[in-house]
């Protein structure tokens, strides 16, 4: 009522004026109070008292002057907040009084803090945040045709995409891109460039600008070979185009034929699919000379849809059209059986990952940030013990300013105020080690000839993670100890002398302290099974022998290579290199085995030709297209028959040599060496067999295979695998330097080991043990200390009864023994229910476990005593230091 | 703060109470409307017109000036005692006598009301 404008700013003029000046406020206090006082005695000597009891009765009328300034004082709001300045810095005089202890709370909070924030980093980049470089993104949909039963997904062939394209009301907009190989060269010098086939609409429905020049203009995507541009990244801009802006308008070679370069995209931006790095981009005009082994037509479905929602429309609405249309496509389009079962289309967020690699991140992720959550408690409940160990030991202190006139909400704010401070130090340093991870994951070496990229951008959405969950940690974790500290009972804190109040049980201390131990069990019993299954996976025994080999991806389609060219550069580049020194065998191959790469075929053996050879009729192999060197490489011994060779070239009758599963399962009991089978109209004859192998992965189940001549069925973009007693590294230089001497300008390979590549199928399981392992170990020590501070703390709380029973006799070793049961009881528990929920826990794991059980009994034996070990040894070292104590001293209260 | 002081204090008359809760700014302002006099003034003259019906504790009194300053309804300044000590002296401004005079107005109003409903049968 009384607040006017002017009269809000005096109290704030004031209350600053106060702060600035909060000793003369205390003295100006001080002299009004005690001339107060002054004139309440005059009065009452004036009333008759003696000088002597006027004064007692004023002081006892009075009071504490102390307290009504504080009182006065508390009625101001600029007393909050040099309250809380004050606090702050009595907090930190306080914290660097106890450096160690600072130090390792410090630690603690940062591990767990930056745990998380790393995790989340990682779900942020990949999960969270908008497709970096496009503008109102919430507007973006990604759509799939699938299956009515969502099973099965496809991409989208041309005439469908152009189809939609011109039906849809919901999206006011619809591009389409697709993979393609690109070499880039200047001045005879190419690149290797991962690159988009695009329609002219891409960057404009992304809302992307350019960062020089401009992007594909409406039309530059129609009419065959019509617009030879091309857009590069600006990484590939700085990178291998000097920065040169005046390049911008220039010819630039792409494939062997001059293209002009008409723009560079922004930095942030690399792409629709965020993990691989895109770095040049042409229309789908070009398609015929860049990707000639693609067609438009509607039997080819090669290309990934995304569109832009018109204002008002919900996703739901254009899934609902989306799947109306596709529908429709389906009874007017003359598409073959294998396309027309994708009836139905799905639209999501375009979130710059495929739906199905978006839903495995987040699951690896969601365990990832389990583990890190469950660290974190970790951290926090050690945090909160800690606290409330040293709120014991100040408990005199505490006492004292009680005593003294401190309010019991003051004293509980001060002392959540030195937790915030050090969960702010703490946090700060979470967030630097977060840092540091994340760099470290962005650089980590990649086995894999793809151009992968991690970004893990501590971004403001990241920062503002962190700093929610170390403040929100620091309340869960810091109110309780703080609330206990400041408890009333002043009185006996301040009588018993600070030795104690008796023997009450640290009842919620030992519950946090079981849990911890519980949940770094879980922890470690998780990581011990992804090691466990990284063990068996290396321990596979793949069927061949990768040491020793190298690998090299080419695409000649990216060369600007015809096939006649490419095979003569084939041929030629195999010749040159099966005479370099070192060198054992070569061979081309199709995929690389254990790389996650598979090909199959429908397949009919000659055994069942008689019977209905209908569709659902045909098994399902896997294939690879192999030289006849290939078996030789990599150590795949024969079994039967001969291996493919020089004979089996284009034209000759096809052939085949397949597995031993495939043998035994089509024709058990006899030799399969003659037998035929049927792929589509092919007929090819089985003229081998050889050992079973992995083919994908190391954790599948052995399926039929067959390999077919590489000479029969022409690849444009072959690997070459080579076996050699050279240096990998003098493999990759001299193979570099054969490709040059046939095309100088061919951009230089990327030469992996085999061992290298294989490594990469096994990634998430390296990562997912070194992250919970390490997690899981820094969980077990936290535990440990605080199982340590416990028993060490209920060993101080009985020094006098563990005095007496030794001056009445007792052995050393009795005391010690009664200790460590005491404490070996809550570890028991804590292993207990850790092993219990471990497998529940593990469960969840059960994808990233290949060839390991969920219950592994040595994984939870090993964990087991581990714990148990570690938790002896902390219940060990307080018992043995309460036993070494001198008795007499202990009773005479020293 | 204060209840406890006093009920073993001597000289303090067993009748007096603090003052009704919500009424002491009036007092103050009401006191001051005289002269302009310092804490311990201020705080006899609401005891001695109330025949010793209210007592004033110093630590609510000190807070309710420094409320009234804030808020410009009274003016303080130190002088010098005869005895060389500072004395914090209040004023009443303008807005504090407007102030008064919408409060008293207001009690008027509702001491009227409460006799009112406390007469009736």
């Amino acid at each position: 009522m009384r607040a006017s404008l002017t009269s809000v700013w005096r109290h704030i003029a004031r209350g600053v004026h106060a702060l600035g000046n909060e000793r003369g406020m205390d003295r100006d206090m001080h002299d009004e109070l005690s001339h107060y006082a002054e004139q309440l005695i005059q009065s009452k000597i004036a009333a008759g008292a003696a000088p002597g009891d006027a004064r007692r009765a004023v002081q006892r009328e009075v009071g504490n002057m102390t307290n009504i300034r504080e009182g006065v004082r508390a009625s101001l709001w600029e007393t909050s907040v040099s309250s809380a300045f004050s606090d702050a810095r009595y907090a930190v005089r306080t914290l660097r009084r106890n450096p160690v202890f600072t130090l390792v709370v410090t630690l603690v909070i940062a591990v767990g803090i930056g745990a998380v924030t790393t995790i989340f980093a990682g779900a942020n980049a990949y999960l969270f945040k908008p497709l970096p470089g496009a503008s109102n993104t919430a507007a973006l949909v990604q759509f799939d045709r699938i299956t009515p039963d969502a099973s099965e997904g496809t991409q989208a062939s041309f005439p469908y995409y152009r189809y939609l394209r011109g039906q849809t009301k919901t999206l006011s907009a619809a591009a389409a891109w697709s993979k393609v190989d690109l070499t880039i060269s200047r001045d005879n010098v190419g690149r290797s460039a991962y690159g988009a086939l695009v329609t002219a609409n891409y960057f404009s429905v992304l809302g992307v600008t350019p960062e020089l020049g401009r992007f594909f203009l409406p039309g530059e995507d129609e009419g065959l070979m019509a617009h030879p541009l091309v857009v590069v990244s600006h990484e590939f801009w700085a990178t291998h185009l000097g920065a040169d802006s005046s390049l911008v308008g220039k010819e630039i070679g792409v494939n062997g034929r001059p293209f002009t370069l008409i723009g560079v995209a922004p930095p942030s931006f690399v792409g629709v699919f965020t993990p691989l790095k895109t770095s040049g981009w042409v229309t789908l005009s070009m398609q015929p000379a860049l990707r000639p082994t693609r067609s438009m037509d509607a039997n080819a479905s090669w290309l990934w849809t995304f569109g832009r929602l018109r204002d008002g429309a919900t996703l739901e609405q254009a899934q609902a059209e989306l799947t109306g249309l596709t529908g429709r496509y389906v009874k007017e389009a003359n598409e073959q059986a294998w396309a027309s079962k994708y009836t139905t289309s799905r639209a999501i967020p375009l979130t710059g990952l495929p739906d199905d690699a978006h839903k495995m991140m987040a699951a690896f992720l969601a365990v990832l940030f389990a583990a890190a959550l469950a660290v974190l408690a970790i951290a926090g409940v050690n945090v909160a013990a800690m606290l409330s160990a040293r709120a014991i030991s100040r408990r005199h202190e505490i006492a004292l300013r009680a005593a003294l006139g401190a309010q019991r909400s003051r004293l509980v704010r001060q002392l959540m105020t030195e937790t915030l401070v050090l969960f702010s130090v703490g946090a700060t340093a979470g967030i630097l080690l977060a840092l540091l991870a994340t760099r470290a994951l962005e650089r980590m070496p990649l086995p894999t000839d793809e151009p992968l990229v991690i970004l893990l951008p501590l971004d403001g959405r990241v920062l503002l993670f962190a700093l929610v969950v170390s403040l929100g940690a620091g309340l869960l974790f810091g109110l309780l100890p703080a609330l206990r500290a400041a408890r009333k009972d002043l009185q006996t804190q301040l009588r018993s002398g600070g030795s104690g109040s008796g023997r009450r049980r640290p009842i919620v201390s030992n519950v946090l302290v079981v849990g911890q131990l519980a949940l770094s069990m879980v922890l470690l019993v998780a990581a011990g099974l992804l090691v466990r299954a990284l063990q068996s996976g290396q321990r596979t025994n793949p069927g061949f022998t990768a040491e020793g080999v190298s690998i090299a991806s080419f695409s000649s389609e990216s060369w600007g290579y015809d096939a006649p060219h490419a095979k003569q550069f084939f041929t030629e580049l195999r010749a040159r290199v099966e005479a370099l020194p070192g060198v054992q065998h070569v061979s081309y191959t199709t995929t690389v085995p254990v790389t996650l790469s598979n090909s199959q075929i429908h397949v009919t053996p000659d055994v069942e030709y008689g019977a209905a050879a209908d569709a659902t009729n045909k098994h399902l192999i896997g294939t690879n297209n192999v030289d006849a060197d290939f078996f030789n490489v990599l150590r795949i011994p024969v079994v039967q028959g001969r291996v493919l060779g020089k004979q089996d070239a284009a034209g000759a009758p096809l052939v085949a040599v397949i597995n031993e599963t495939m043998a035994g399962r089509y024709w058990p009991k006899q030799s399969a060496i003659g037998h035929t089978f049927k792929s589509g109209d092919d007929q090819i004859t089985v003229v081998g067999v050889v050992r079973d192998a992995k083919y994908a992965t190391l954790s599948e189940a052995t399926v039929p295979f067959a390999y077919l001549p590489f000479a029969q069925q022409w690849r444009s973009d072959p690997t070459l695998i080579v076996r050699s007693s050279a240096e990998p590294a003098a493999i990759a230089r001299a193979l570099t330097q054969a490709i040059h001497e046939i095309d100088a300008a061919l951009p230089p390979p990327k030469v992996l080991t085999m061992p290298e590549a294989m490594s990469f199928s096994l990634i998430p399981q390296r990562v997912a043990a070194l992250v919970a392992g390490a997690l899981g170990l820094v969980g077990l020590l936290l535990a440990t200390v605080g199982l340590y501070g416990i028993v060490a703390y209920s060993v101080g709380q009985r020094a006098r009864e563990i005095g007496i029973r030794m001056t009445l006799g007792a052995q050393r070793a009795d005391v010690q023994r009664g200790v460590v049961r005491d404490g070996m009881k809550l570890a028991a528990i804590g292993v207990l229910g850790g092993l219990l929920l471990a497998a529940g826990a593990s469960q969840l794991l059960g994808a990233y476990l290949y060839g390991v059980s969920p219950l592994d009994a040595p994984t939870y034996a090993a964990m087991s005593l581990l714990f148990v070990a570690v938790t002896l040894l902390a219940n060990y070292l307080p018992a043995r230091r309460a036993s070494m104590a001198d008795p007499m001293r202990v009773l005479r209260g020293e | 703060m204060s209840g406890d002081t006093f009920t073993d204090c001597p000289l303090a008359d067993d009748q007096n109470t603090d003052v009704i809760p919500g009424t002491l700014d009036m007092l103050i302002l009401k006191a001051l409307s005289l002269e302009p006099m310092h804490g311990f003034g201020v705080s006899r003259r609401i005891e001695q017109i109330s025949r010793d019906v209210f007592k004033v504790n110093p630590g609510s009194l000190m807070t309710a000036f420094q409320r009234l300053e804030r808020d410009g309804l009274v003016d303080a300044e130190w002088r010098q005692t005869e005895n060389g000590r500072r004395a914090k002296y209040y004023t009443m401004t303008r807005a504090g006598k407007k102030q008064l005079g919408l409060e008293t107005a207001d009690w008027a109003r509702r001491v009227a009301a409460v006799s009112r409903l406390l007469s009736a049968d």
